[in-house]
C-alpha cells in the first residue's frame, strides 16, 4: 500500500492527476452539450481534422498543438456554415474533413525532415508527459467554460433545443451556435493531448450517457458527468500504474466499465420493478 | 376596423430553388382566428415560418403595421426533439425573454409567472420530469405552455392535434376559444371537420395556383383548389384562400 502511495510523490504522476480530473472537467461541459444536441460524429470530424492541423505545425516548426487548434476550430466554424447553408449534406462534409485531415497530417510529417515526432503521443495521448503549462491552460479553458455556461446557460439550451423557437424569441442563435463550436473544437484539442486523437471522443460522451442513467436534466447531466468522468479517469489512471498499461486506454477502459456496470444495475431493477408490479 | 398585426404581400419563398409559396397574401387582425388547411406538403409550416420571420423571402414582402408583435409558437411535433434531455420547467421557461440580451437571466417576476402557468395548465407535478417522459398531451401542453407565457398578440399552432386523444383535443379547443378573446390564432391542422365549427376564417394552402374571390366554402370550392382535406361539416364559413403553385 505504502508502495502504492509513493506514486503520489512524483510530480508526473500528479500532473497526469490534475489533467484527468481538469480534461474530465471541460469534456463534461462540452460533451453535455455533444450528446443532446447528437452531434458526436461534427466531434469526430473536428478531433481528426485537427491532425492535419498537428502536421503542418510539425512541418513549420510551430507547436503542434496551435495547429490543431487552428485547424480543429476551422473545421468546427465550417461545419456548423455548412449545415446553416444546407446546400451541402453535412454528414458528407464532416466525413470529407474527417479524412482529409489524417491525410494531410501524415503527409506533413512525412515530409517533415530529420526529426519524426512521436506520433503515437499524438494518437494516444501523452498525460504522463504533461506539464505545468499545460495544466494552466487546462484550468483557464475549465474556468472560461463554467463562467460561459453559468452566464449564458439559457440561450446556449434554448438554441440547443429548439433553434427556430428560441430565434423568434430574439435570441442570436448563430453567435450562440458559432461559439459554441470554437469552444467545442478548443475542447477537444486540449483533450487531445490528454487521451489523444483516437480515444479523446469517449471523454466526450461515455460519462454522458453514465450521467442520462440518472437524469435526463441537461443542468445535472453536466456535473454528473464531470464526477463520472473524474472517477473513471482515475482509476484508469492508477490502474496503467499498476498493471503498466497505457494510460489513455486504461482510462477509456474504465470509462466505458463503469458505464456498463450501471446500465446493468439499471436493467436489472427496472426488471425487479416489473416483476414486482406483475405479482 | 382594427390595424393588422401582420401582412404578407405577395410572399413568394421556398428552398433553394424549389418555389413553395408563391405570391400569398394575408392579413391577420387582432382579433382573428384562422384555420389554415391543406394537403400534407403544401406549405403550411412554410407560410408559419414567414410570419414568424424564420424563413428567407424570395420576393413579397411582410409586415407588421403596428410594430413586431409578440408571437406564440408551437411548432409540428416533428420538429421537436423529444430525446433532448430538457425540463417541463425549462421548456416552459424558454418562452419568456429575458429583459436583458446580454444578460440572459429571467426575473423574480418571470419565474413566479413561470410557476402560475406550470399551476394553471395542471403541469406542477410534472414539472421536473424530461420531456422524453410525457405523455402526447402532456406535451402539447407544455409547448402550449411555454407559446402562451410572454402573453402574446398572435397565437400560432401548426398542427397542435397530433399524437393526442380526441378528448385532449376538444378540451384544447375549449381553451383556444377563451384564449381568442385576448389574441389573434392561426390553427394549422389537416382536420377541417373538427377546426370548422370554431374557427372564423379559413386559409388553404395546397400546391395549387388558385384564388376564390367569395367567403363561402363547400366541398366543391375545395374541390376545384383540389385541396384534399375531409370536410365533415357543412354549410357556410367565411374563408380566405392563398395562392399557391403547382409543383408539377
Ligand atoms: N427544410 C426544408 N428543406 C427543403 N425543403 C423543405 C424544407 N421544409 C419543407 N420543405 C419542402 O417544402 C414543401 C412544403 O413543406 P411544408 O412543411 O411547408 O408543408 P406542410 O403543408 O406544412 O406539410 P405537412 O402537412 O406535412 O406538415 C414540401 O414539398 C417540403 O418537401
Ligand atoms: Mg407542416
Amino acid at each position: 500500500m505504502s508502495e502504492f502511495l509513493s506514486i503520489f510523490e512524483y510530480q508526473f504522476f500528479r500532473n497526469a492527476l490534475a489533467a484527468a480530473v481538469l480534461t474530465s472537467v471541460l469534456a463534461a461541459m462540452i460533451g453535455t452539450y455533444i450528446v443532446s444536441r447528437k452531434i458526436v460524429f461534427i466531434g469526430g470530424g473536428i478531433t481528426h481534422a485537427s491532425f492535419g492541423g498537428i502536421g503542418l505545425a510539425f512541418y513549420l516548426g510551430l507547436n503542434p498543438f496551435f495547429g490543431a487548434a487552428v485547424f480543429g476550430v476551422m473545421t468546427a466554424l465550417g461545419i456548423e456554415w455548412i449545415s446553416k447553408k444546407g446546400k451541402v449534406r453535412e454528414d458528407s462534409a464532416i466525413a470529407i474533413l474527417w479524412s482529409l485531415g489524417m491525410a494531410l497530417g501524415i503527409i506533413f510529417v512525412f515530409m517533415t525532415p530529420g526529426y519524426t515526432p512521436n506520433l503515437m503521443s499524438f494518437l494516444f495521448g501523452s498525460i504522463l508527459s504533461v506539464r505545468a503549462p499545460d495544466l494552466i491552460i487546462l484550468l483557464v479553458f475549465c474556468l472560461l467554460l463554467i463562467i460561459v455556461f453559468a452566464v449564458f446557460f439559457r440561450p446556449i439550451l434554448y438554441t440547443a433545443f429548439d433553434p427556430e423557437f428560441a430565434r423568434t424569441k430574439g435570441i442570436s442563435v448563430d453567435a450562440y451556435r458559432y461559439l459554441m463550436s470554437v469552444l467545442m473544437a478548443v475542447a477537444i484539442v486540449l483533450s487531445i493531448r490528454t487521451v489523444g486523437i483516437i480515444l479523446v471522443l469517449s471523454m466526450f460522451t461515455v460519462p454522458q450517457l453514465t450521467a442520462m442513467l440518472f437524469t435526463r436534466n441537461f443542468a445535472r447531466i453536466m456535473p454528473l458527468a464531470a464526477l463520472w468522468g473524474i472517477s473513471g479517469s482515475v482509476i484508469g489512471l492508477m490502474a496503467a500504474y499498476l498493471l503498466d498499461i497505457p494510460t489513455a486506454a486504461a482510462i477509456i477502459f474504465f470509462l466505458t466499465i463503469q458505464f456498463l456496470i450501471i446500465k446493468l444495475i439499471v436493467i436489472i431493477r427496472d426488471q425487479l420493478r416489473r416483476e414486482r408490479f406483475r405479482q | 376596423m382594427n390595424k393588422a398585426l401582420v401582412i404578407l404581400e405577395g410572399v413568394s419563398t421556398g428552398y433553394f430553388s424549389e418555389t413553395v409559396l408563391k405570391d400569398v397574401n394575408l392579413e391577420i387582425f387582432p382579433d382573428d382566428f384562422i384555420g389554415v388547411i391543406g394537403p400534407n406538403g403544401g406549405g403550411k409550416t412554410t407560410m408559419v415560418k414567414v410570419i414568424l420571420g424564420l424563413q428567407p423571402l424570395f420576393s413579397g414582402k411582410l409586415r407588421f403595421p403596428g410594430g413586431r408583435p409578440k408571437i406564440g409558437y408551437l411548432p409540428q411535433a416533428s420538429q421537436i426533439d423529444k430525446s433532448f434531455p430538457i425540463t417541463v420547467h425549462e421548456l416552459v421557461s424558454s418562452g419568456l425573454k429575458s429583459k436583458y440580451s446580454w444578460f440572459p437571466h429571467l426575473s423574480f417576476g418571470q419565474r413566479t409567472r413561470v410557476k402560475r402557468m406550470l399551476e394553471d395548465a395542471g403541469l406542477a407535478g410534472i414539472s421536473s420530469k424530461p420531456i422524453g417522459e410525457l405523455s402526447g398531451g402532456q406535451l402539447q401542453k407544455a409547448l402550449l405552455s411555454r407559446a402562451l407565457i410572454d402573453k402574446p398578440q398572435l397565437l400560432i399552432l401548426d398542427e397542435p392535434n397530433t399524437h393526442v386523444d380526441k378528448q385532449f383535443e376538444q378540451e384544447l379547443y375549449g381553451w383556444l376559444r377563451d384564449l381568442n378573446k385576448e389574441m389573434a390564432i392561426l390553427l394549422v391542422s389537416h382536420d377541417i371537420g373538427t377546426i370548422f365549427p370554431m374557427v372564423k376564417t379559413i386559409a388553404c394552402v395546397n400546391r395549387i395556383l388558385h384564388y376564390h374571390p367569395s367567403n363561402q366554402l363547400s366541398e366543391e370550392v375545395l374541390k376545384i383548389y383540389n385541396c384534399p382535406v375531409d370536410i365533415i361539416a357543412h354549410g357556410p364559413v367565411p374563408h380566405r384562400v392563398l395562392k399557391t403553385h403547382d409543383h408539377e
